[in-house]
């Protein structure tokens, strides 16, 4: 574990740090070269080379260098950038991703999860309509250097959302997310935080018939932070965590963070109830504009 | 000569969550939710008792009969040495 940062610190090293340029990028890493839709984490550097011809190339202290196919579409670049990039360069510089979406509440961070299409970014879109800011869509950057708590890093500005979302939240659309994610980006509703804050909660978004909101306590506490996400097949990657380690991460996580699920019908009167169960117990007051 | 209990604490990581003791074997992954009998016999596993000092110490604290729950102890404790969490000092 890295010494204590302050928030400002980490906040700084990771802008330093995912700053990109375009240039070439090699094709392998430490002798060991991956083709199309491949990545290598290896000698604390990241290489991803994307089908498109895309390729991503992290090493500390030199930034992103992005290498730009012929025609290449520029939403994609962006996607690649701020997914699993961003991502890997966090794990390389001792952070830990959440594959959340997340919203404040009076200074605290309460972050929803699940598996891709589980509601996180439609959900977050619903309470920012109740008026709570957006902290970060699809993932949520951890600082773990100080022991005592838990800091969350702000994301990147826009959600992401399907057809079916802008429908249910009636949120606008402003551009496609790329050619063939069928997402649109939207302003999160409420705008959106700048600072560092401490992560207060994380909620499990899950399918179920009836809306409800249950505290998860004792060891699925730590059974739960089990679930694999992209974001935790990066960090396995990037970090190669033995068991102890592992134990001790999610540890730390069941022990600082309140957890809790939130079950709901995947309807639009669902959706309604959810919203208004989670803004009930966030202390969001009515339905406000 | 008996031996005591002991924890193999090498072989294990462990935290407390709430009224649960959460336990991983380092060699296999497996892990173990400890709550109530398991829980208190874990903790009574001290490295200072062998198995009829344990036995003593639970029944005391839960107020009943050794013979009641010493088949239950043995069971446990025959499961904790088979995951390779505890031995004999």
């Amino acid at each position: 574990m890295s010494a204590p940062r302050s928030p400002s610190q980490a906040m700084e090293l990771m802008a330093r740090e995912t700053r990109a340029a375009y240039g070439p990028v090699p094709h392998g890493l430490d002798g060991i070269a991956i083709g199309p839709g491949f990545r290598l984490f290896a000698e604390g550097q990241f290489l991803l080379r994307c089908e498109s011809g895309y390729g991503y190339h992290y090493a500390p202290g030199q930034g992103v260098t992005i290498e730009r196919p012929p025609r290449g579409d520029p939403d994609e670049e962006t996607l690649w950038l701020y997914g699993s990039v961003y991502s890997a360069v966090a794990c390389l510089n001792g952070f830990y991703p959440l594959h959340a979406s997340a919203i404040a509440v009076d200074g605290k961070v309460h972050a929803f999860t699940g598996p891709s299409g589980a509601g996180k970014s439609t959900l977050v879109a619903g309470l920012g309509q109740r008026g709570l800011p957006m902290f970060c869509d699809d993932t949520l950057l951890l600082d773990l250097s100080d022991p005592a708590r838990i800091v969350a890093l702000p994301g990147h500005k826009r959600l992401k959302l399907t057809p079916e979302a802008l429908a249910l939240t009636g949120t606008a659309a402003q551009q496609p997310v790329g050619a063939e994610t069928g997402k649109s980006y939207v302003a999160p509703p409420a705008g959106d935080v700048r600072e560092p804050l401490p992560l207060a909660r994380l909620v499990f978004l899950e399918q179920g018939q009836v809306c409800q909101w249950q505290a998860i306590g004792g060891a699925e506490r730590f059974a739960r932070l089990a679930d694999d996400h992209y974001t935790q097949d990066l960090y396995r990657e990037a970090v190669r965590p033995d068991r102890e380690m592992q134990f001790a991460l999610r540890a730390r996580l069941a022990a600082q963070v309140d957890m809790a699920r939130l079950v709901r019908p995947i309807s639009a009167e669902g959706f309604a109830a959810s919203l208004d169960l989670a803004a009930a117990r966030l202390g969001v007051a009515g339905k406000g504009e | 000569m008996t031996k005591m209990l002991t924890k193999r604490t090498d072989q294990f990581s462990e935290t407390a969550i709430d009224e649960e003791i959460v336990v991983m074997s380092l060699d296999s992954g497996d892990f173990f939710s400890l709550t109530g009998t398991a829980r208190t016999i874990w903790q009574l596993i001290d490295g200072n008792r062998d198995r009829a000092a344990l036995l003593t110490a639970l029944a005391g604290h839960y107020g009943c009969e050794e013979a009641e729950i010493a088949d239950d102890l043995d069971a446990f404790v025959a499961q904790l040495s088979q995951a390779g969490l505890i031995g004999n000092a």
